[in-house]
């Protein structure tokens, strides 16, 4: 009877060890279930206490045979065990490191979102004799070993949503936050306010969250993990990843499959391998800080010693965190340091109070922006020589120096003398009024003022006026002229079946009428040049950091050549191009994310040159404007060297705006994934050209994940604006006008923010 | 009363119709397809799937695929317009199509329910408040009675409302579309008075029981 | 011009039969263009009676300028006729004529010169520049309030002193037209409120506010000056029109050739002295602006005799006939004056310098206008009900022949014609002439009386026409 018992535990085990080996012909499990049917074959035969020892051995075979295999897992392999049903949960988590736990917002299929678990937990600490409890906010995704409410651990909007709520909590509650990522990706929905737009809402809030964040994550699927990511202390489970997308949905596009098609399961693997996703990979990448081991092929409910290694290490990850930014930390933190994980005792031996005072509140943001600030900087190029860079620093710091001056010092004094001078006037002219007064009445009787005035009236009415601006603005002598518009052909609107237009003639189209159906407005696409002659003020662009260059972070394959063809055609060094430039006589910096170059994805170079854009204008004290002509995401080719430009850049914006800095944001065509999941989506700013797309995931992705059709307009840019993602469209037309406007209006006086 | 049976059978006597193709503006065409081929429709939810392409027009360096516009069979193509400069409208295939439960529903109601007929050649819209409520929940959900004012008539640039004249009741079908020209007496909208609710319910079931079309008509 | 030309019309009724008998004329080969409603238009019949059935190619749509490039290459056309509506005055059409790959000659003004003229704050100003009266008011789009409220108030003190007894103030967005986005103030204190009303309108309706505040008049006359210009510089004109006969709609319905008859009637001014400033205000801007075919200065004239220029159109007018039949050219002897012709000679390159062509060239001094002319514009409408248009058969249609009348039509006189309801109900342009005004309106009265035209409609209803009101309007012609 025993005996069956533990039989049935290793045919599950086989089970498994088939399961995560997927289709792959594996010589070892045949020899297990060969194994295991010979035992039960010669078992019936065979005295009880035989059967017991030859049982042992078995079992310990099988326990030879597990860790053999552990050691050739790849990373695909790794991916299934993640994915498998037995695979732990956050609820195992929960029961088992934690000592005490009320699940919050939701049970089970009850809740908002079943797919995103939180819980007030806590800690218990002895040390010296004294009890500690110790609460955290537990937030992460649960996948709930197949429950189908779960979704997998593909979280909505309103999950997220969620989440964001409960970590507002934490932070007035002051205490820390372990967030635990067990998510495949984000469900790609666009319900209010879009799945973009909410996980970018995270980011920011947990960019300036004033608690420890720990995080441990098993799959991280990116956007997804991103939501609730950001954190002071990483780790990984050493049987995760941590990727920029599936590697079902790198092989998609690696393959350049349809949608529908499915990739080869050998394209499958060959991109999980080349995408890092694996906690070592990470780790050395330095996008994770720890790796916590699990048993051999991965973490299950019943192995208890894992529960209590995860306990210890997330005690740990938080007490370095609070400590770093505690006065009081010498002795503990070399403690802390010293500790290895077998020597797990002593990690529960030091207390440390898990609440923070307002300075190191401070300094823990403070940290946690350096933290991001200093990562993924091999993955990108900087060919500048040192002398170069070390003057620019120096240049950096004038402007910060000049722009206090300006901005703050002077400022204050001189707004005061501002307004002296204002009531002085103020009181000048009531006395010359009322001096005045007599002389205008003897004027009056004469008669004459008025008729001379008249004569001069009739004039102004009659005879041609003074006008500087001409009726044509900009649109027709920018000097820049559409490769498309050279074209002696006509287009036809993409929209003409409802709509009625007639064909257009390319010229006229992209010529003056700036890529605007003439009948129902459609914007077709136009080069990235013809905003740059067309918005801003003419021979005011200087464009900086010119040579920051996109790289090959992960020696992929297929990029190296892509990049440089990138290159070649477009004359471009990366994605994003940042300048300054003046609209109407106003400066502003700008980011520009061009449609041209590999779709406007956004790699490492790219966030590097966007976050120096950002911190320019901090210390120069400009408005920053994000110009998406298009973007695509985040180029996968650089796997998690891309993804982690969503924290890091949202930090660096969530800076400059809380240093009093404004942040617009203007989509023009399609706008998708990663960058809008974050430093797009997170400006309070966010508007829109007309015929812009903007959203998480393109409808092929959707239809793959979902199942669910979805309209053709779902992301069109009034579906965006109804959504509240973005506050207005513009015409393109328009853009020039209508962004003077906004920066006027949502500017102030010195069109910085504050 | 209409005799359904008798209607239905009329129409499984002749189940096709013929779809005659023109060519939407002036141009030079290139034919795709030879008799015989099977072609369909535009398909997908919101019929974001374009037909079969049947012929492509070059007009001014665009080339422009003409779509099939619904399921069928190829019945002829006019060969010699292959290649040639043609007129905008002229005719150039036909499509033997097999007549859908839809399409057979619709012929059949037209013959059972109160035909508004337009009064002149106009194009015609349905009153603002009308309108809002057609879109938003579907024709039937507006009632009508003698005298109401229902539509726009315009013509000419200018526009004039039009009231309504018949048995009260529900709209049950709409014959005109955005921006078409309606021939004088030809029906604008089939209305169903509220004691004929039950009869038309049963003649869409009995249509949709005895129609039966084709694989691959769908 | 080279006898190889040949003319696309782009046009359909009456003007496109003008052009296609001009192009005949002229020697000129020819295409036509139609749309399957229009199929029984004279249009059609006359081009396929005199180029064969190849010289009418059905298409879509008049509006659809794809479509004419496209029949003209099919065709092997050269030019390009608009004649008036549709694309005649689109800056862009002739630009994408001009322009395009296989080029074609836009029979017309260059397209730069109709976008000089077609902005009418753009011609205001080149008017001001030239010393030409305007409506006093502003010139340029005001965006700024208080200059706004200035000149509303130095309007309004302007025209009390100019004794104009209920000042009015005209407020419209300038990117506007066609009656859209305008407003009148008699108040001054309401201004404001109006100016900003319009403002904001403007704003969401053409995405700028710019707005333009002009002096409203009250009771003017309708003036017109015929301009014919050649490609290289010179200019002459046809004398001057009156187009004050207006349906409610300010829909032209009778245009009388010339302005005035100071030598019959009696004006409270110098009616001559008018007609011969604002000729030569005309010849001095289509001078300035380097204007190169015909077109019409229009003006209006206030009940003190104050000319203002309001518009430029940068095309043959409707009204081209009443303008030719007044008209001689003294090196023609014997040849009737055909303003379509000259057009077209003229756009295709022809110099109106007699030392360059003494053929076809003329001086201002070769052209001699006698008598009066009187164009009828006999549309199938209802004056009684808002001019609202009638459609139906027309099943006669018929008048007496006359030496002093002329009628272009696309009705057809032997058998029924059905109006299509696409387009404008115009049936005819009927034009008279004699040798004083007294005469010319009998005449025309006479052939009112003596035309028969009959039809009905879906419901059996009768033909409507503004026949009764253009009698009625006749008696009082050019009185002011």
């Amino acid at each position: 009877m025993d005996i069956e018992k533990r039989i049935h535990g290793l045919k599950t085990r086989l089970d498994y060890v088939r399961d995560i080996s997927g289709h792959k012909d594996n010589e070892n499990v045949r020899l297990l279930a060969a194994k295991l049917a010979e035992f039960e074959e010669r078992a019936k035969a065979l005295p009880v206490h035989e059967v017991a020892k030859q049982f042992t051995a078995l079992e310990d075979f099988f326990t030879f045979v597990e860790k053999k295999l552990d050691r050739e897992l790849t990373p695909m392999d790794k991916v299934r065990i993640v994915r498998h049903p037995q695979r732990i949960c956050l609820r195992d988590i929960l029961e088992n490191v934690y000592d005490n736990y009320t699940e919050l917002g939701g049970q089970d299929e009850y809740s908002i979102d079943p797919s995103m678990l939180i819980a007030r937990a806590y800690i218990t600490r002895r040390v010296g004799g004294k009890v500690y409890n110790q609460p955290v906010m537990v937030i992460g995704q649960e996948k709930g070993h197949g429950q189908e409410f779960r979704n997998g651990g593909s979280v909505k909007p309103w999950g997220n949503a969620k989440a964001q709520h409960y970590m507002k909590v934490a932070q007035t509650e002051n205490i820390p936050i372990h967030t635990y990522i067990f998510t495949p990706g984000s469900y790609p929905i666009e319900e209010p306010p879009g799945a973009a737009q909410q996980i970018a809402r995270n980011l920011y809030e947990m960019a300036g969250l004033s608690v420890p964040i720990v995080a441990c994550i098993s799959e991280g699927g990116s956007g997804g993990a991103e939501a609730i990511g950001l954190a002071d202390a990483r780790l990984m489970l050493s049987h995760g990843y941590y990727s920029v997308i599936s590697p079902e949905g790198a092989a998609a596009i690696e393959g350049r499959l349809r949608q529908g098609q499915r990739a080869p399961a050998e394209l499958i693997e060959a991109c999980a391998k080349a995408l890092k996703i694996t906690a070592d990979d990470n780790r050395a990448m330095g996008y994770v800080d720890r790796v916590v081991p699990e048993p051999p092929l991965g973490a299950r409910p019943e192995h208890y010693d894992f529960f209590k290694l995860l306990r210890q290490e997330m005690i740990r990850a938080t007490d370095s965190v609070v400590l770093s930014v505690r006065g009081w930390n010498f002795f503990r933190m070399m403690a802390l340091r010293s500790g290895r994980g077998d020597e797990e005792k002593r990690t529960e031996d030091i207390y440390v109070r898990w609440s923070l005072s307002a300075q190191a509140r401070e300094r823990l943001i403070w940290r946690r922006y350096m933290k991001f600030r200093r990562m993924s900087r091999h993955a990108y190029l900087d060919p500048r020589h040192y002398l170069d860079k070390v003057s620019g620093w120096g240049r950096e710091a004038w402007w910060s120096v000049s722009s206090f001056f300006k901005y703050d010092f002077f400022k204050k004094h001189q707004k005061k003398f501002a307004h002296a001078v204002e009531e002085i006037g103020a009181e000048v002219q009531v006395l010359k009024d009322k001096v005045g007064a007599p002389l205008g009445k003897v004027r009056g009787l004469l008669g004459n003022g008025r008729s001379l005035d008249l004569e001069k009236a009739g004039k102004s009415l009659t005879e041609l006026s003074c006008w500087e601006g001409g009726a044509c603005g900009f649109l027709n002598g920018s000097g820049y002229l559409s490769p498309q518009a050279r074209d002696d052909r006509t287009v036809t609107c993409p929209r003409a079946d409802e709509h009625g237009c007639l064909d257009l003639w390319a010229p006229e189209l992209f010529g003056d009428s700036a890529g605007v159906c003439a009948f129902c407005g459609h914007h077709f696409p136009m080069e990235s040049q013809w905003y740059l002659h067309n918005v801003f003020d003419r021979e005011s662009v200087f464009e900086f950091n010119k040579r920051i260059e996109s790289g090959n972070p992960l020696s992929h394959e297929g990029l190296a050549k892509a990049l440089e063809k990138a290159k070649r055609e477009t004359g471009q060094k990366c994605s994003c191009l940042t300048f300054e430039a003046k609209v109407k006589d106003v400066r502003v910096v700008v980011a520009m994310l061009t449609a041209n170059f590999r779709g406007g994805s956004v790699g490492a170079a790219e966030g590097e040159k966007f976050i120096r854009a950002a911190d320019r204008a901090r210390k120069k004290h400009y408005p920053f404007l994000a110009y998406v002509h298009g973007t695509a995401g985040i180029r996968i080719q650089e796997g998690v060297n891309g993804v982690i430009q969503m924290p890091r850049c949202t930090l660096a914006v969530r800076r400059y705006m809380e240093e009093g800095g404004l942040y617009v944001v203007l989509y023009d065509h399609n706008s998708y994934a990663g960058p809008v999941a974050s430093f797009l989506g997170c400006s309070p700013y966010q508007f829109a050209v007309r015929s812009a797309n903007i959203g998480f995931a393109g409808p092929g992705v959707i239809k793959e994940t979902t199942g669910i059709d979805i309209p053709p307009d779902y992301h069109d840019a009034h579906q965006a604006l109804s959504r509240g993602h973005i506050v207005a469209i513009w015409d393109r037309r328009e853009i020039r006008e209508n962004l003077y406007q906004a920066l006027l209006t949502m500017g102030g006086r010195n069109l910085y923010y504050r | 009363m209409i005799d359904v049976k008798a209607l239905l059978e009329e129409m499984k006597a002749s189940p096709y119709t013929m779809v005659e193709v023109a060519t939407p503006h002036t141009g030079v065409l290139s034919l795709s397809l030879a008799p015989g081929a099977q072609v369909r429709g535009p398909l997908g939810s919101w019929k974001e799937k374009k037909g079969t392409t049947l012929a492509t027009i070059e007009r001014e360096r665009n080339v422009k695929p003409i779509h099939a516009p619904t399921n069928g069979v190829v019945e002829s193509v006019a060969s010699d317009l292959d290649t040639a400069f043609v007129q905008a409208a002229t005719p150039f295939c036909t499509i033997r199509h097999y007549l859908t439960k839809a399409e057979v529903l619709a012929a059949i109601l037209k013959k059972a329910l109160f035909l508004f007929p337009a009064p002149e050649r106009a194009k015609y819209y349905f009153v603002p408040e009308v309108d809002k409520k057609v879109r938003a929940s579907g024709s039937r959900a507006v009632k009508v009675r003698d005298g109401m004012e229902l539509f726009i008539v315009s013509r000419m640039k200018r526009e004039s409302p039009l009231a309504y004249s018949g048995p009260a009741g529900i709209i049950y079908a709409v014959y005109f579309g955005l921006a078409d020209n309606v021939d004088a007496g030809d029906p604008l909208i089939g209305v169903c008075p509220a004691d004929q609710l039950a009869v038309i319910q049963d003649v869409v079931n009995r249509v949709q029981a005895e129609w039966e079309e084709p694989e691959g008509n769908g | 011009m080279k006898q190889t030309d040949k003319v696309l019309v782009a046009n359909r009724g009456e003007i496109a039969m003008r052009i296609v008998q001009a192009c005949a004329k002229l020697g000129l080969d020819f295409v036509c263009v139609y749309t399957d409603v229009d199929h029984a238009s004279g249009h059609v019949r006359l081009a396929r009676k005199m180029g064969g059935d190849a010289a009418a190619v059905r298409i879509s749509s008049y509006r659809d300028a794809n479509e004419l490039f496209s029949v003209a290459d099919a065709a092997g056309a050269t030019a390009i006729h608009p004649g008036y509506g549709f694309f005649a005055e689109d800056f862009r059409f002739a630009r994408r004529a001009t322009e395009r790959r296989r080029k074609l000659t836009f029979i017309g003004p260059s397209w730069s010169v109709i976008r000089e003229l077609g902005d009418k704050i753009n011609t205001k100003r080149l008017a001001r520049g030239l010393g030409v009266p305007t409506v006093p008011g502003s010139d340029r789009p005001i965006y700024d309030e208080m200059e706004a409220e200035e000149i509303a108030e130095n309007l309004f003190a302007f025209q009390s002193e100019q004794g104009v007894e209920k000042p009015l103030v005209l407020v419209k967005a300038s990117a506007g037209g066609g009656g859209m986005g305008i407003e009148e103030v008699h108040d001054p204190d309401a201004f404001r409120q109006v100016f900003r009303r319009i403002r904001n309108y403007a704003k969401r309706q053409f995405g700028d506010d710019g707005v333009l505040v002009e002096q409203r008049i009250m009771n003017f006359n309708h003036l017109e000056v015929q301009v014919v210009a050649d490609r290289h510089g010179h200019v002459r004109h046809f004398g001057t029109r009156n187009c004050s006969v207006q349906s409610t709609g300010h829909q032209k319905r009778i245009e009388v050739a010339p302005g005035f008859a100071p030598g019959e009637l009696k004006y409270s001014f110098d009616a001559a002295r008018v007609l011969e400033e604002i000729k030569n205000h005309s010849l001095a801007i289509a001078q300035a602006a380097c204007y190169d075919n015909v077109g019409t200065w229009e003006w209006i004239v206030t009940p003190k005799g104050d000319p203002f220029l309001m518009e430029v159109n940068t095309r043959i007018q409707v009204e081209n006939g009443v303008s030719a039949i007044i008209a001689r050219i003294g090196r023609r002897e014997g040849e009737e004056v055909d303003l379509i012709a000259e057009q077209i000679r003229l756009g295709l390159g022809a110099h109106l310098d007699t030392e360059k062509d003494a053929k076809t060239g003329f001086d201002q001094e070769d052209i001699r206008l006698e008598g009066v002319g009187i164009e009828y514009r006999l549309i199938a409408e209802d004056p009684a009900r808002g001019f609202s248009p009638w459609t139906g058969r027309i099943e006669r249609f018929d008048f007496v022949e006359e030496p002093w009348l002329k009628v272009h039509s696309q009705v057809p006189r032997d058998e029924p014609y059905d109006i299509p309801t696409e387009y404008d109900p115009n049936l005819a342009l009927a034009i008279v002439w004699g040798r004083t005004l007294a005469e010319a309106k009998e005449r025309g009265l006479g052939f009112l009386d003596k035309l028969v035209l009959e039809g009905k409609d879906s419901s059996g209803g009768g033909l409507k026409s503004n026949v009764a009101f253009l009698r009625e309007k006749t008696a009082n012609l050019l009185e002011f």
